[in-house]
């Protein structure tokens, strides 16, 4: 922990979510048709026989490509049919209820017994569950610890002071499934409250990690649905979970980071619901209800889906595999290797927290108060006023807010990288590589003859590259527990981890030499230095 | 009429004042900020300005020295000061504004020392982000004696794009066009200072109509390359900032005309005396050294304001000896 202050555990709100669940979906679906029958009275593209059919249209689409004959497939087919003799009501009705229908598919849960066996009140009940599962079991032995190995820090209490005075955003850098469970511990160790989140569909799939994601506050976000009435429930339900003072969990950057380079084009996704909900609270009175986005990286020694990211990226799939879901997340076998190979290295994961902004991307004090870019206190209720201090809506006004939000938050990433022996190995390896190819093209460097490269070497550019990073704070930190480790302990410990997990082999050990084993996962781990410039460059 | 309806002018200056004047003519209420307790007292008891004395200023037309009453009273505001003390300015405007106000510079050049857009040094020091520009072949003199003007205003806030028309607007004087290329705008806007100086280096050394011809054309081309080498759009250059607001400017009236003659009769001008057309050619230069912009035209103006090239060898380099597509 940063101080030697204790952080107290602030309060738990999702406790309450099971008895505000129907409400909060009420309050979505009103809101949702609500919106939609006003601007229907535009016509055209706002008509509701446009809206209804785009969900139509674009569900039969999707069921035919999935190849689904039957059942689902009939029901829009239908709606599809009716469409035209149907009566205003009989559309509103549709309306409503499809907007009921994505509201409970979207909606989680919160089971208070279950957060409290996830967080190591129960973890005796593990064995009783899940005794068929010798594997399983040996991986959530390790479970019953993995607290110890996820080490959060930064700025631990400026955020418990902001949850305190109002609702948080954790938006994490996102490189692997496994980050919701490391954020999840991430703030229980930090003594912050847990979250809800949107967690893809397809996560729910694996066993493993849906039992827990169902109750810990997850809500499902199903990305093959991309017809707005889909969009817009999703981001009322989130507006109103934020308004409602849920602590929220966003990855900006939207899917896993392929290429594992600290991210830095943010889709920025349900964030801009952050300047509604703020807009809100303020039109209801409250314009002290803050809203804080809490920037975060989540930085593993090793990714438990390195070697899948890493081909999708140099394959130049990654955007016709927007959803992955035949990677390492989705066998079981691999996830317990991971926690019983990887998670047991002490300190295996840092989760480094940055200060938090307002909605509008502007900097806090240490009180939460906002300030503007030139350190002056700044009401940040003011950025949704009109002239005449009414609250005014501007949709484009709100998206160019929550842009300059992503602009800070990519800004701030790099600093808030933690680069663990892998990384330092790897990018020395890399740069040593492409220092004997004069090129640091990776497809070139794929089609490079196999090179030893004595360990000296590579001792002597880690050396250097430590010293260039203690220079260039905005540039990230080493690992905290690791400071003061010795080049020659680093270099062995990024060789093992580059070599034992993972079922190929990045870097080969021949004793005074070093070989890359396998470059594409080389390139993987180095890419988290990508920000940083090459030696001669610098 | 109310603050919404109310326009603020940051500096008292020869453009601030002939843009409130025409304002307050089109019935706007205007209020202009001037730290100068002189032409604050001049507009306020004898409706003359001694920064444009020949103007006679409308009654809708206030002044004050009080930045706080300024904020209070308007929430859109044109910050119409010079490129060397924008900075300054904004900052010390930020203590007095909120996120709600609108911000749009009237500044044609590149902010010092670090050759950054004018919005983006602004934005540093104020709290709002709703910030824009406002640029064009509008001379003050023409402002004044209600000649046809007209002006572009961007920004990346649509609000702030609507808001300008909505009060700059004052037709038949006074007409504003819209843009998204706040980048584009801004870069094309200080451009065209710099590319003044050229129009006058080149009447100046008694350059024919034919090779002035081909010095605009290849000023649109290296400009528009620089405008989306930092991101903006191709071709706003040609349009209402950069190139009407250079060809407005090519003549005696305009400092940075005049320079350029001045330069093409071998004149070398002071560090000190240098025009915001100067200071851009300058910034110019060095931003597309940064960015790897190839221009010939504009590294040549500045290497004859810097002293380090003769005016006729600066005039050999409009015909630009590597040959590239049209």
């Amino acid at each position: 922990m940063a101080s030697d202050r204790p952080v107290r555990e602030a309060e738990n709100r999702l406790e309450h979510f099971n008895a505000d669940r129907e409400r909060l979906l009420a309050e979505v679906e009103r809101r949702v048709v609500d919106r939609r029958v006003s601007e229907a009275q535009q016509g055209g593209d706002a008509s509701l026989e446009y809206v209804l059919n785009d969900v139509a249209f674009s569900e039969i689409k999707r069921l035919e490509a999935a190849k689904q004959k039957h059942g689902a497939l009939d029901r829009w087919k239908d709606l599809s049919r009716r469409l035209m003799s149907m009566s205003d009501r009989e559309k509103e009705s549709e309306l409503h209820e499809l907007v009921r229908y994505y509201g409970r598919d979207i909606v989680g849960n919160f089971d208070p017994r279950v957060y409290k066996f996830a967080t190591g009140i129960g973890p005796s009940m593990l064995n009783t569950l899940f005794s068929p599962m010798t594997a399983v079991r040996q991986g959530f032995g390790v479970l019953q610890n993995l607290d110890q190995r996820i080490h959060p820090d930064g700025e631990v209490e400026l955020a418990h002071t902001c949850a305190e005075r109002g609702t948080l955003i954790v938006t994490p850098t996102h490189s692997s499934n496994m980050d919701s469970p490391a954020i999840g511990l991430a703030l229980l160790r930090a003594g912050l409250p847990p979250t809800t989140y949107g967690a893809g569909k397809n996560l729910f799939t694996n066993p493993f990690i849906s039992y827990f994601m169902r109750n810990l506050g997850a809500y499902r976000v199903d990305r093959r649905l991309r017809f707005e009435l889909y969009k817009d429930v999703l981001k009322e339900y989130s507006t109103v979970l934020l308004e409602h003072g849920y602590h929220s969990l966003f990855f900006p950057g939207g899917t896993r980071c392929r290429s594992n380079i600290v991210e830095k084009h943010l889709k920025l996704g349900l964030l801009g619901t952050s300047v509604t909900a703020y807009k809100n609270n303020v039109r209801d009175g409250m314009p002290n209800k803050r809203i804080y986005i809490v920037p975060a990286t989540i930085n593993y020694r090793l990714t438990l889906e390195a070697e899948t990211l890493i081909d999708d990226y140099l394959a130049e799939t990654g955007k016709s595999r927007y959803i992955i879901t035949d990677d390492e997340f989705s066998r079981v076998g691999r996830i317990v290797e991971f926690f019983r190979k990887i998670l047991a290295h002490e300190g295996s994961v840092v989760v480094r927290f940055g200060r938090p902004f307002d909605p509008f991307g502007n900097d806090i004090t240490d009180e939460g108060d906002s300030i503007d870019r030139a350190g002056r206190l700044v009401d940040p209720a003011s950025f949704v006023r009109g002239a005449n201090g009414e609250v005014s809506d501007d949709d484009q006004r709100d998206a160019e807010y929550t842009r300059a939000l992503g602009r800070r938050l990519a800004a701030v990433y790099p600093k808030l990288t933690v680069f663990h022996s892998t990384h330092l190995v790897a990018r020395a390896l890399f740069d040593a590589l492409a220092k004997r190819a004069a090129t640091r093209d990776v497809y070139r460097l794929l089609r490079y003859p196999q090179t030893e490269i004595p360990k000296a070497e590579v001792l002597a550019a880690i050396d250097r590259l430590r010293a260039r990073i203690i220079e260039h704070p905005g540039w990230g930190a080493e690992h905290p527990a690791y400071l003061n480790q010795a080049t020659s302990d680093k270099l062995a410990d990024g060789i093992k981890g580059l070599s034992t997990f993972h079922t190929r082999v990045a870097v080969l050990d021949h004793g005074e030499q070093l070989a890359i084993g396998d470059l594409k996962l080389l390139y993987y781990y180095s890419n988290r230095m990508a920000h940083i410039s090459p030696e001669s460059a610098s | 009429m109310s603050r919404a309806d109310t326009v603020g002018i940051v500096g008292g200056g020869r453009f601030g004042t002939a843009l409130g004047s025409v304002l307050a003519r089109a019935n706007r209420r205007v209020l202009l900020w001037s730290r100068d307790a002189a032409v604050v007292d001049s507009i306020q008891t004898r409706r003359t300005s001694p920064r444009l004395p020949d103007a006679a200023l409308p009654a809708s037309l206030t002044a004050t020295t009080d930045p706080r009453l300024l904020a209070a009273e308007a929430r859109f505001l044109v910050m119409a000061v010079s490129s060397t003390n924008v900075r300054e300015r904004a900052r010390e405007l930020g203590n007095y504004l909120d996120g709600s106000h609108i911000v749009v510079h009237a500044v044609g050049a590149l902010a010092t020392p670090n050759n950054e857009r004018v919005s983006e040094v602004v934005g540093e020091g104020l709290p709002t982000l709703k910030i824009g520009v406002l640029a064009g072949p509008a001379l003050p003199a023409d402002l004044v004696s209600g000649e046809y003007a007209s002006m572009v205003i961007a920004s990346n806030f649509e609000e702030v794009v609507a808001e300008g028309r909505r009060l700059l607007n004052a037709p038949p004087v006074l007409r504003v066009y819209s843009s998204k290329d706040l980048a584009g705008v801004e870069l094309a806007s200080a451009l065209a200072g710099a590319y003044t100086l050229a129009l006058g280096l080149c009447d100046g050394l008694g350059m024919g109509v034919g090779p002035r011809a081909v010095l605009v054309t290849r000023i649109v081309a290296e400009a528009s390359r620089l405008c989306v080498a930092a991101s903006g759009k191709e071709r706003t250059f040609a349009g209402l900032a950069g190139l009407g607001n250079m060809l407005v400017r090519a003549t005696e009236r305009s400092a940075d005309y005049a320079l350029g003659r001045r330069l093409a009769d071998g004149v070398l001008t002071a560090d000190t005396q240098r025009t915001e057309g100067a200071r851009a050619a300058v910034a110019g230069a060095e931003l597309a050294e940064t960015l790897r912009v190839r221009m010939p035209v504009l590294t040549g103006v500045a290497a004859v304001i810097n002293g380090k090239l003769d005016p006729r060898e600066a005039a050999l380099l409009i015909g630009d000896t590597v040959a590239i597509e049209e």
